[in-house]
């Protein structure tokens, strides 16, 4: 898994809605310019909504990697 | 014609799992997200939907039968909801849809929900409902669509044929639906898509509903009541109880194949203590309110109900209340 230099791993896997959101936007507040955040979720919606809501806020959204049955992690590059 | 009930609840949890139709969800992203994405899918529904149920019974095929407006219930008992729903992690359809994806806490939430709702509504706590059901107001419509001594609607308010009333009220909806930014998101069912499938499932579901003997359309308190019913007393499966199992069944049917399924838990328990509380608010909230965001805000607004509209904008206040002291503050 050593893809991206990923300085922040946010395991929301089973948090109920909108949990994962709200944890994703709280965790790039706190990071600095070009540090990498993983998310790593187990909801489909998640998967869908946030990478919109990222890219609102103006981050990068690396790669959505698909890790296993109906889980994936988000890679996030700060702004 | 029990199990047309199960079959239109079957449709509806697909429709419901791939569209990711969740009425917590369409509250609470335009607070929090500032993404319009499911509120438009909303708006866009109802406003298809207000016609059809309209064009339909001028046509004669179904009666229409708003509910009642009821100042106290549907102010309070409806923020009572709006509140539980964001402790419950979704409203009614969404912890319902979520059973069948296989969301733990959505099982727990389900079940306080459906325990709650059968407790006010003829169980230990009916006193509420009884003292509540008094400030009922009934009314005789001028236009012939209507049940006579239901609830009033927009057509009532405003003299004119609901016809008429319908078209206004849909192309509110659809300036806001169609003028305005839309915010993105990669789905399986497309917003319009889904939204033309429920507002014509909505009209197909009171079609049968009201051949089973049920005037009314989609719903989920009055289906979890009557599954607590069952399990607990002689009671039979009504169309209600048998369209919310349905749900479960089509979420799990549209899960399974979306390869979608899977035992979601939370890691740190009290979430399970959250979901709980939040049922049981919303089993509280939806039984004085008459109904839950499918029966008052997609059924009922469509009828344009002004029981469901007052119901609905405080359905947002406790879901923005709640969302605000949860998620909100930085």
């Amino acid at each position: 898994m050593a893809k991206y230099e990923v300085t922040k791993l946010l395991d929301v896997r089973g948090e109920v809605c909108p949990v994962p959101d709200v944890e994703t936007k709280r965790a790039l507040k706190d990071m600095k310019s070009g540090e990498i955040l993983c998310v790593w979720i187990d909801y489909p919606m998640s998967k869908e909504r946030i990478p919109e809501t990222v890219k609102s806020l103006g981050h990068e959204v690396l790669e959505i990697e698909e890790v296993g049955p109906s889980e994936w992690k988000i890679y996030i590059k700060v702004k | 014609m029990v199990w047309t009930g199960l079959l239109v609840g079957i449709l509806f949890g697909i429709i419901l799992q791939r569209g990711r139709i969740c009425f917590n969800s369409a509250y609470r992203d335009v607070l929090l997200f500032k993404d319009n994405y499911l509120l438009k899918l909303y708006t866009f529904a109802v406003g298809l939907e207000a016609v059809l149920f309209v064009v339909f019974a001028k046509l004669g095929v179904i009666t229409l039968n708003p509910m009642p407006f009821n100042a106290i219930g549907n102010i309070i008992g409806a923020y009572i909801f709006g509140l539980g729903m964001v402790l419950a992690g979704g409203c009614a359809s969404g912890v319902t849809y979520r059973i069948g994806e296989g969301m733990t806490t959505s099982w727990l939430a389900g079940l306080s929900f459906g325990l709650t709702a059968a407790a006010v509504q003829g169980g230990v706590l009916s006193f509420l409902q009884r003292g509540i059901s008094k400030f009922n107001v009934m009314v005789n419509h001028a236009s012939e669509v209507y049940k006579q001594g239901s609830g009033a609607t927009l057509a009532d308010v405003f003299r004119i044929d609901p016809l008429l009333m319908a078209i206004i009220f849909a192309a509110a909806l659809w300036i806001y639906t169609f003028a305005t930014k839309t915010t993105k998101r990669e789905t399986k069912m497309d917003w319009r898509l889904a939204g033309i499938l429920l507002a014509a499932l909505g009209v197909f579901a009171w079609w049968t509903s009201s051949h089973a003997g049920r005037i009314y359309g989609l719903g989920i308190t009055g289906g979890w009541v009557n599954i607590m019913n069952v399990l607990t007393t002689k009671a039979k499966v009504n169309w209600i109880g048998a369209e919310v199992l349905g749900i479960i069944i089509g979420a799990a049917i549209s899960a399974v194949a979306g390869k979608e399924f899977k035992l979601r838990m939370p890691k740190n328990p009290i979430t399970y203590v959250q979901v709980l509380v939040g049922g049981a608010m919303m089993g509280l909230g939806a039984s004085l309110a008459g109904g839950c965001n499918i029966g008052h805000s997609l059924t009922g607004v469509s009828l344009m109900a002004i029981s469901s509209i007052v119901s609905t904008i405080f359905f947002i206040l406790g879901n923005w209340t709640m969302a605000w002291i949860l998620f909100g503050r930085k």
